[in-house]
C-alpha cells in the first residue's frame, strides 16, 4: 500500500512540477481539483437551471423540447446544454483525479478519514445525477439507460414488480416518470451539494474557488468545446425497437456494458465492492500520528491566534475553565488535530526570548515542542560553527536540503513550515547565529497541510499575525518551496540563498523601521518558468488535451447493442399465481367464537403458487422458469422481464404458463407464427383477463 | 525612579485586558528593579526583559483580537502602534545584549512614555467607544 501510494505520489509531484513550468503554482490545476470540482458543479447547476425552464416532461415532449433547445436556440440552449454535459464529465475526471491525489499523498487516514467517506457519497451522487440526466431527455442512449438501470435496480429485491415493466413498450410508457427523473435529477444535485458542504467542513478556510484565471480559462475551453462539439441526442427513443447501436457517455456509463458480462448481481457486488474497500481505505492501516497538539493554560490568553491559523478546525474557543481573568481559552479536539504545528508557530508566546520561565507556549505539539525547538536551533547554529551558513527549517513533506558548495546550511525538520514561530526568525539573525534563515516548505499553492506555505509566507511578509519583526532585514529571510520530487529547485535555492548573504552588510542595530507598505519582500529564487512565448501557447495546448477526451468520449465509442439482423424478444407479465389453498366459508359456530369485527364469513390463506413460464422458438427453448410471488407473506403478484436477441425472420413461437400446484400441463398456453424484422421489439406478454399477447 | 503604577483610570473596563495590563506593569517593574541593582545579574535581566517582551505580545494578540471582535475602526492605527514597540523593546533588548546600559533611559522612559500615551489615547478611545460613549 505504502509503495503504491509512493508511486502515485511520485507521479503526482512530477506532473505538479511539470505544470508549475507552465502553468506557474497559482493556475496549477492539480493542486485545486477540489476547487474545479465546486466551479463545475457551479456551471452544472447554472447551466442546468436554465435547460430545466426549456425541459417538458412527457413521453414525446421530453425528446421534442430538448430537440428545440439544442437547434433552434443552439446560441443560448444548445451551447449550454453542452456545457452542462462536458461539465459534468469533467467533473468526474476531477473527482477521481481529486480522490486518486489525495490517496497517494495519504490524506486520507487519521483525522482525514471523514473528507474521504463523505467524497465516496459524493460520487454516489454524481452518478445518480448522471444517470438521471441521460435518461430524461428520452433519446436512444436513454432507452438504453432505462432498460439497462432497470435490469440493475430489478436485481435488488426490493421492487415488488421489475421497474423494467415500465419500458416494455410505447404504449406502456407513462408521462409522470418523466416528471419522476426530473425530481430526481433536481433532488439529487440539491442533496450533493448539502454533501459537498458536509466533505469540506473539517477544513478552515477550504477552497471551493479555482484561482480566477483557472476559472476563466475553464469556461472559455468548456464553451469552445460546446461550439467544435456541440452536445446531440441520438434520435427520438422508441421501445418498440432495438437501435443496432448506440453511443455512450463513458464517463457516467462506462460500467454498464460490464453489466452484459458480469450479470446485475455482478456489477452490484463490483460496485459495492469498490465503494468497501475505498470505504475502509482509511483504515488500511490506521494512522500512528504524533500526539495531538495541546493547551497550556498558564501561557494562554485567548487571542485566539492558533484559532485562525488551524487548517482543520481542531481548534475552538471556549469559555476559561480555570479561573484566570480571560474570557476564553483555546481548546484541542484530538480527534480532528493532524499535528502540523500550525498553532504553535502562531502563539505569541511561543517566542525564543523568554528566559526568566520555562518556555512553554500557549499552545504547541508535545513531540515538538517549542523548547525543544530553541534547544534544536542552538545547537544546529553551533554546528555551523562561524562559517558563513544558513539556518534552514525544513518542512518533512517537502524536497530535501543538501550542503551548498560554499558555507553551510543547517537543517532542522519540522512537521510544517507553518510551525516555525517568527519570533525564532528574530532571535537567529539579531543574534547572529546563522547569516541568515530559510523556511523550506513544500509545494507552494499545494502544502501538505493545506495553510501553512501559505500563512509562512504572509507572516513573513508582515500581513498576518504574528508578524516577523519589520526591522528583520528580509534579503537575509529566504522562502523556497519545492515538493518532495522538486530537489534542483531546493538545492539551487539554497546555493543562490547562501551565495546572495555573501556580500550584506552587518545587521546593524536600530534599522529605521520600513514605512508604510514599504517592506522588502523576502528572499526567493527566481521562478523556474518557460518563457511566456512557449508559455501561452502550451497553457493552450493542455487545455485543449484535457478538452478532447471529454469532447470524444462522451459519446465514443459506440456499443452494439445487437447483431445485425438481429430482433428482440422481450417476454414479460405479472401474474398472481393462485391461492395455495382455496378460501372456506365459516361455519356459524367457528365465526360466534371470533370477536365481532373479525367475523369474515369467508376465510383465505394468504400464500401463493409460484408462476412457471417457458417459451419455445421453433421447437428450441428459449426460457424457463418458476417465477416466487412477491410480499412477505408470498401472496402478491409473479412477475417477469426478460429480453432474448433472436434472428430475424420467421419464428414459431410457443408459450406455456402454469399458475397452479398442478403437477403437470399448463393452465395457459398460446402459439403465434411471427415475422420477425431486425431491430424490432416483439413483446410476449401474459396479462389476466386476456391471455397471452404477441405484440 | 520612574515605576508605572496602576492607576484606575487605566481601567479601560474589558475584564482580560485589564487584568493583562496589571500583569504586565508587574513585570516591567520587576524588569526594572533588577536593572537597578548595580551588582546583580546581568543575564536575569535579558530573562526577564525576554519575558516583558513575551507578555507584551501575547497582551497585544488579545488586545487585538478583542478590537477585531468589537469592530473597532482605529484597529490598522493601534496594530501599527503595537508592532512598533515590540519592535522597539526587542531592539533594547538587542542592545542591553550587546553590552550596553538599560534601563532607566530607555526601557522605563519608552515604556512608561508608550504607556502612558497608549491608555490615554488608543485603549482610552477604545474604551469609550465599547461604554457607548
Amino acid at each position: 500500500m505504502n509503495f503504491l501510494k509512493r508511486l502515485i505520489r511520485g507521479g503526482f509531484e512530477r506532473l505538479e512540477s511539470g505544470l508549475d513550468a507552465v502553468c506557474g503554482p497559482r493556475l496549477n490545476p492539480l493542486v485545486q481539483l477540489g476547487a474545479l470540482g465546486w466551479l463545475l458543479f457551479w456551471l452544472i447547476t447554472i447551466s442546468g437551471i436554465y435547460l430545466y425552464i426549456f425541459f417538458d416532461t412527457g413521453v414525446t415532449q421530453a425528446y421534442a423540447s430538448v430537440e428545440d433547445l439544442t437547434h433552434k436556440q443552439w446560441w443560448a440552449g444548445g451551447i449550454l446544454r453542452s456545457i452542462h454535459r462536458y461539465a459534468s464529465d469533467g467533473l468526474v475526471v476531477v473527482t477521481f483525479v481529486h480522490m486518486l491525489r489525495e490517496f497517494g499523498m495519504d490524506r486520507l487516514r487519521g483525522v482525514r478519514w471523514f473528507a474521504w467517506v463523505t467524497g465516496l457519497l459524493l460520487i454516489g451522487f454524481i452518478y445518480v445525477c448522471g444517470i438521471t440526466g441521460y435518461w430524461m431527455v428520452w433519446d436512444q442512449l436513454a432507452q438504453y439507460v432505462a432498460l439497462t438501470t432497470s435490469r440493475w435496480l430489478d436485481a435488488l429485491p426490493i421492487f415488488a414488480e421489475p421497474i423494467s415493466r415500465n419500458f416494455v413498450n410505447n404504449a406502456g410508457l407513462s408521462g409522470r416518470f418523466f416528471s419522476l427523473m426530473a425530481f430526481v435529477h433536481i433532488a439529487a444535485p440539491l442533496l450533493m451539494l448539502l454533501f459537498m458542504w458536509v466533505h469540506i467542513q473539517r477544513y478552515s478556510h477550504a477552497r471551493v474557488y479555482p484561482a480566477r484565471n483557472l476559472t476563466i480559462a475553464t469556461v472559455v475551453a468548456l464553451l469552445a468545446l460546446s461550439l467544435v462539439e456541440p452536445a446531440l441526442s441520438q434520435g427520438a427513443a422508441n421501445l418498440d425497437e432495438l437501435a443496432a447501436s448506440v453511443g455512450l457517455d463513458w464517463f457516467y456509463l462506462a460500467f454498464y456494458p460490464l453489466m452484459d458480462a458480469v450479470g446485475p448481481g455482478g456489477l452490484w457486488a463490483l460496485s459495492l465492492g469498490f465503494l468497501l474497500v475505498m470505504a475502509i481505505l482509511p483504515w488500511a492501516p490506521p494512522l500512528r500520528r504524533p500526539a495531538p497538539a495541546v493547551v497550556h493554560l498558564d501561557n494562554c490568553n485567548g487571542c485566539a491566534r492558533c484559532f485562525d491559523d488551524c487548517p482543520y478546525s481542531a481548534i475552538t474557543m471556549q469559555p476559561r475553565s480555570d479561573g484566570a481573568a480571560f474570557s476564553q481559552e483555546a481548546v484541542v479536539d484530538p480527534d480532528l488535530c493532524v499535528s502540523c504545528g500550525i498553532c504553535a508557530g502562531a502563539c505569541p508566546t511561543a517566542t525564543p526570548f523568554r528566559r526568566a520561565t520555562a518556555l512553554v507556549p500557549g499552545i504547541e505539539l508535545p513531540e515538538h515542542g517549542i523548547a525543544a525547538l530553541r534547544d534544536r536551533v542552538t545547537s544546529a547554529c553551533q554546528g555551523l560553527a562561524g562559517k558563513p551558513g544558513v539556518l534552514v527549517f525544513r518542512c518533512e513533506h517537502g524536497a530535501d536540503v543538501a550542503q551548498p558548495s560554499t558555507g553551510a546550511a543547517a537543517v532542522i525538520d519540522v512537521p510544517c513550515a507553518g510551525m516555525v514561530p517568527p519570533s525564532f526568525i528574530d532571535l537567529v539573525i539579531t543574534r547572529h547565529m546563522a547569516s541568515g534563515v530559510m523556511l523550506a516548505g513544500c509545494h507552494e499553492t499545494g502544502c501538505y497541510q493545506r495553510l501553512g506555505t501559505e500563512w509562512t509566507s504572509r507572516r513573513v511578509a508582515a500581513t498576518r499575525d504574528p508578524y516577523l519583526r519589520q526591522r528583520i532585514p528580509r534579503e537575509r529571510v529566504a522562502l523556497s518551496w519545492a515538493s518532495s520530487v522538486q530537489q534542483d529547485a531546493r538545492s539551487a535555492a539554497v546555493e543562490q540563498f547562501v551565495a546572495s548573504l555573501g556580500g550584506l552588510a552587518e545587521v546593524a542595530p536600530h534599522r529605521p523601521v520600513p514605512a508604510e507598505g514599504q517592506l522588502q519582500a523576502a528572499w526567493q529564487a527566481p521562478a523556474r518558468r518557460w518563457p511566456g512565448w512557449l508559455r501561452w501557447p502550451l497553457q493552450a495546448l493542455l487545455l485543449a488535451g484535457a478538452m478532447w477526451p471529454l469532447g470524444f468520449l462522451s459519446a465514443r465509442p459506440e456499443v452494439v447493442l445487437r447483431g445485425e439482423n438481429e430482433a428482440v424478444v422481450t417476454l414479460t407479465f405479472s401474474h398472481a399465481g393462485r391461492p395455495l389453498q382455496e378460501c372456506r366459508k365459516q361455519t356459524p359456530e367457528e365465526l360466534a367464537k371470533l370477536p365481532p369485527n373479525m367475523r369474515r364469513p369467508v376465510d383465505c390463506a394468504r400464500g401463493r403458487w409460484p408462476v412457471y413460464i417457458e417459451l419455445e422458438l421453433d421447437g428450441r427453448q428459449v426460457f424457463a422458469g418458476t417465477e416466487e410471488p412477491a410480499g412477505l407473506w408470498n401472496d402478491g403478484p409473479s412477475s417477469l422481464f426478460e429480453r432474448f436477441p433472436v434472428p430475424a425472420g420467421p419464428r414459431q413461437a410457443v408459450v406455456r404458463l402454469r399458475d397452479s400446484g398442478r403437477e403437470s400441463g399448463f393452465d395457459y398456453s398460446a402459439t403465434a407464427s411471427l415475422d420477425l424484422r431486425p431491430g424490432q421489439n416483439l413483446v410476449v406478454e401474459f396479462r389476466q383477463p386476456g391471455g397471452f399477447t404477441f405484440r | 525612579m520612574t515605576q508605572i503604577e496602576w492607576r484606575p483610570e487605566f481601567s479601560i473596563g474589558i475584564a482580560d485586558v485589564d487584568y493583562e495590563h496589571q500583569e504586565l506593569i508587574a513585570w516591567i517593574n520587576r524588569t526594572l528593579v533588577a536593572s537597578l541593582d548595580a551588582a546583580g545579574d546581568r543575564s536575569a535581566v535579558t530573562d526577564l526583559l525576554g519575558e516583558v517582551f513575551a507578555k507584551v505580545s501575547a497582551h497585544f494578540a488579545l488586545e487585538e483580537r478583542v478590537m477585531r471582535d468589537q469592530g473597532y475602526d482605529q484597529l490598522t492605527e493601534h496594530k501599527r502602534d503595537h508592532e512598533l514597540l515590540l519592535d522597539d523593546i526587542r531592539d533594547i533588548m538587542d542592545d542591553f545584549e550587546s553590552g550596553g546600559d538599560l534601563v532607566e533611559e530607555r526601557f522605563a522612559t519608552r515604556l512608561s512614555e508608550w504607556f502612558g500615551l497608549h491608555f490615554r489615547t488608543y485603549d482610552a478611545r477604545f474604551h469609550h467607544r465599547m461604554s457607548g460613549a
